[in-house]
Formats: structure tokens, sequence, C-alpha cells
């Protein structure tokens, strides 16, 4: 049974048909990304699956049953979403919104054994905690959603375009913390145009162009193929690392 | 310098009673952008039901204020569900929204002077006659408690909000009803949440107008004025809406009492509309970006 399973699913949104019959599957414990052009679908595909969006047709299975409509019973379920653009609470200071990650829960303990975890991953919110977050910088901002998506304490972790707008250095910690996330015992989905870099740490990869999937398989072959790399990861798209 | 302090003491108690229904307009406004313009109406409810619970029931004062703060919460949740749910699921713009709101408050006008009537009716005496004189400053019995019983409940509002899980869902939802979905608030349950604490608070200060003044079907209609104190602070500030509404009170009995009662209005909305255009957003509103 595949932790997370959309099965031929089609979304539209303002007219537009965003996905045309996406088909995936995420196990447990892997790192799956899906790669593709600005406009291709892929935060499309995330919102679907977060209850965000209505599918027209299709489904989505998380762990071997039907997930609801609703935004927040998914959370509940144990998906967890970290939006592109983080969307933290700019209004509330970082110790807020990590806690609200924990809204759904009530294991004081455990919350309190989260957080602490967060702090140990991310020393620079402990530092801030008592801060605005509004105040961050957008690099603390990124680490903040995703402290905040651990403290949801959901299996699956929806990561959207999570080095977007951030300078290199941080975007090497954003990657490395996505595989620490495995560690902890997350599944990881993550959509990144930085598709160099997510190949590198992903188990395997899709390819979604205009809202089909064109090509699957394993991370590293993908990243060999020739017709990927000049779509994708050509010169001026991939990073000097 | 008396007259000072006997205005201060009248402006803090008009205000904080403003205060009391300013909170109910801002945190609605916070999570639905929009004016809840029939949120006098319940205040008028309000009144009402305090004031039948005391005449009728023959209830004690504590237990009127109870049972008028009940009935108004579940008026102002079953308005919400009834006249604005529907709007929601239909993503309707905020303007519907606004004449919806002004639809439900004629309504629920007329039905009070159609099934009760236009007359006005006086609350029994609770605190007593005459004035509670502490050196040379008198204060009415009714403003001392309307101020004692407005700010017991926002602090205790205050506290909710910014020392809850919920109250921090409440501000969360403000900010971002998607970012606080995402943590699995539910947004519908948050709209409730805020109509029944605002329309609590709108039948506390529905009793406590009526006490001060008369209980009559007009009552919404003058309670606008702590709308425009919620503007004047900031729609969608919790602490906005409190400081709008001090001033406003203290602004209305500084200019009665040192100019006169007919320039109380005029000049009260003066200072407003120069607000408005120095600062759009209010004292402590937040400016449109971070709604966007």
């Amino acid at each position: 049974m595949s932790m997370l399973e959309v099965r031929d699913l089609h979304v539209s949104y303002g007219g537009i048909r965003a996905l045309k019959g996406v088909s995936l599957r995420v196990e447990e414990g892997e790192i799956v990304t899906i790669i593709g052009a600005n406009g291709a679908g892929k935060s499309t595909l995330l919102n679907a699956i977060s209850g965000f969006l209505k599918p027209g047709n299709g489904e989505v299975t998380f762990k071997g049953g039907k997930i609801g409509m609703k935004a927040s019973k998914i959370v509940k379920a144990g998906i967890c979403h970290v939006p592109e653009g983080r969307l933290i609470f700019a209004n509330l200071s970082v110790e807020d919104n990590l806690r609200l990650g924990a809204y759904l829960r009530n294991d004081r303990k455990k919350i309190a054994a989260d957080l602490e975890r967060v702090y140990e991953l991310f020393p620079r919110l402990r530092e801030r905690m008592k801060q605005l977050s509004g105040t961050l910088s957008g690099g603390e901002q990124q680490m903040l959603a995703m402290g905040r998506a651990l403290m949801t304490d959901g299996d699956l972790v929806l990561l959207d375009e999570p080095s977007l707008g951030l300078a290199p250095l941080l975007v090497k910690t954003v990657f490395d913390i996505i595989v620490e996330f495995r560690g902890l015992g997350k599944t990881i989905l993550l959509v990144e145009q930085n598709a160099y870099k997510a190949l590198r740490i992903a188990d395997r990869a899709y390819v979604l162009e205009q809202g089909h999937i064109v090509k699957t398989g394993v991370a590293r072959e993908i990243a060999e193929d020739p017709a990927i790399k000049a779509a994708y990861l050509g010169a001026k798209s991939t990073p000097v690392t | 310098m008396l007259q000072f302090v006997q205005q201060l003491v009248n402006g803090l108690s008009i205000g904080s009673i403003y205060a009391l229904m300013a909170v109910g307009y801002s945190l609605v406004y916070s999570i639905m952008n929009f004016s809840n313009f029939a949120h006098g109406s319940v205040i008028m409810l309000g009144a009402y039901f305090g004031f039948f619970a005391m005449r009728l029931l023959g209830l004690p004062f504590a237990v009127a204020v109870l049972v008028a703060a009940a009935g108004t919460a579940l008026v102002a949740v079953v308005l919400e569900r009834l006249a604005y749910k529907p709007l929601r699921d239909r993503k309707a713009p905020f303007l519907y929204f606004i004449i919806t709101a002004m639809g439900a408050s004629i309504f629920i006008d007329n039905f009070v002077i159609a099934t009760i009537g236009p007359t006005p009716k006086m609350y029994p005496d609770v605190f007593g006659q005459g004035p509670i004189i502490l050196g040379d400053i008198a204060i009415g019995r009714v403003d001392l408690a309307m101020f004692a019983i407005s700010a017991v409940c926002l602090a205790a509002l205050i506290v909710f909000i910014d020392h809850t899980r919920l109250g921090k869902a409440i501000q969360a939802t403000a900010y971002n009803m998607k970012a606080s979905a995402l943590m699995g608030i539910n947004p519908s349950f948050v709209i409730i949440l805020v109509f029944a604490i605002g329309g609590a608070l709108a039948g506390i200060a529905g009793v406590l107008y009526g006490m001060k003044y008369q209980v009559f079907p007009q009552i919404g209609a003058i309670t606008l004025k702590s709308f425009i104190a919620a503007v004047f602070g900031g729609l969608g500030s919790l602490p906005g809406a409190l400081l709008g509404a001090l001033l406003l009170g203290l602004i209305e009995t500084f200019v009665s009492g040192y100019l006169s009662t007919q320039y109380r209005d005029l000049i009260a909305f003066i200072i407003l509309i120069a607000m408005l255009v120095v600062r759009p957003s209010g004292i402590m509103g937040k400016s449109s970006e971070d709604k966007a």
C-alpha cells in the first residue's frame, strides 16, 4: 500500500485545465520530487492533494483510505503542506507559529519534545522565538514554515518550492533539512523549480508538463536523461556547486 | 481641573461601552473582511433580552446579563449561518456581505417594532439612585457599572485572544485563512467562534446601554458610533478597536463638556474623517497588503 496515491486527477480553475489526468504514488519513507516548468501544474497538484482545490475527476488516497475534501481534515489525517511563499503568520511570534502547527494535537509532552527538536534543527528559530515572525528574513521564514510543518506531526510533507528566492547557501541548508526530515520518519513530496538539487536528494521523480506526467523514474536516471537535461538542467538553471 | 476629571470619568465610561460594541465589528472584520452592519441590531436585541429576563422572568441582573449574552451569541451565529455562509460558499464579493448585513439589520429592527413595538422601555433600577461621590467628583452608578463590566469583559477577551490556543487560531485565521487551514484550523469553526464572541459581548453591551438610557428598536442605529470607533482605531485590530472606542468616548464627552452637546457628533466625525484622510487604515489597522 502506498502512502499516497493519486489516480487520474483532473483539476480546473479559473477556466484553465491545470491538471489533465495526473497519476502518481509516494511510498512510505521516500522523497519524491515533481519537476516541471512554471505553470506546469505542480502547485495545483499539491493544492488538490491538501484540499484547497476541488478535483473535477480522479481521486487521492492516503494510507489506503480516501481523504476528504476539507483541508483541516486532511491535516488531521497526517498530510502537511508547506506552501509556496511559506504563509507564515507574520502577526504572531515564532513560537506561536510553531505551536499553531500543533493546533490539532493534544499530546502535550510530545508537542514539547517536538518543539525542542525543531529548535535543535533550526537554532536560528530558538534565538528568535519571541520575535514577530514577520521580521524574519526570507530564509528564516522558510525554516519557520518547515519547523511548523514538523509540529503538525504529519507523516507526509508536501513541500512547494522551498528554495524559491533564497540565497545559494540557504538553498543548500533547505535541501539538507529535507533529507533530515526523512531521517525523522517523514515521507516527502517535493515540488521544485531547482530540478538539479531536487533530483539529487530524491529517490524518484515525476516530470510534469502542461498538466500531464510525461516521464517518471528513479531520480538519478531522470537526471541523466538527455531530454530532461536539455529542458530542466540546462546551463542556466544549474547552479554551480 | 475638576471638570476635566469629571469629563474623563464620563468619557471612559461611554468609551468602554463603545469598545464592547466595537470589538464585535472588529473581530468579524478581521476574519471576513467586511463590516457586519447587523451587529447594531444584535446589540439592540441584547438590550431586549436583558430587559425581558428581568421584567418578565424576574431574573437578577447578573443572570439577565448572562441570558442576554447567550441569546445574542446564538442570534449572531444563526445570522452567520443563514445570511453569510451561503455567500461565503459562493465566494461572493464583499459588497454582497455588507448589503446582506444591512438587510438583516432592517429585518431585525422591524421585526422588533412589529412584535414588541416602538415604545421605549425602562430597565428596573438595579444599582440604586444618586451618583457615587468621590471627593468632588460624581460618578453615575450605571456609568460605573458600565465601565467595570466592560473592562472585565474586554480584559477577558484580550487574555483569550492572546493567551489561548483558540485565540491564537483566531489571530492566525485573521492573518491568512489558507495558512491557518494548513494547520488544521477549520475556518468555519473560527467564523462561528468570532460571531459567538462578538454576539455575546453585543448582548452585554446592549443590556448596559439599555440601562443607561432606555430600550428601543433604534438602539442599533445609535451603536453605529461604535463602528466608527472601530474604523478610527483600525478595523480588524482588537487593540485598535479598544483605543478608538475610548478616544471617541473621550472626544465626545470633552466636546460636550467644554463646547456644546450640539457639536459633539460634528467634531467626532471631523476627527474621524481627518483620521481616514491621513491614515486610511486607522490608528492600529492592518495595511491592505497584509490582508491580500
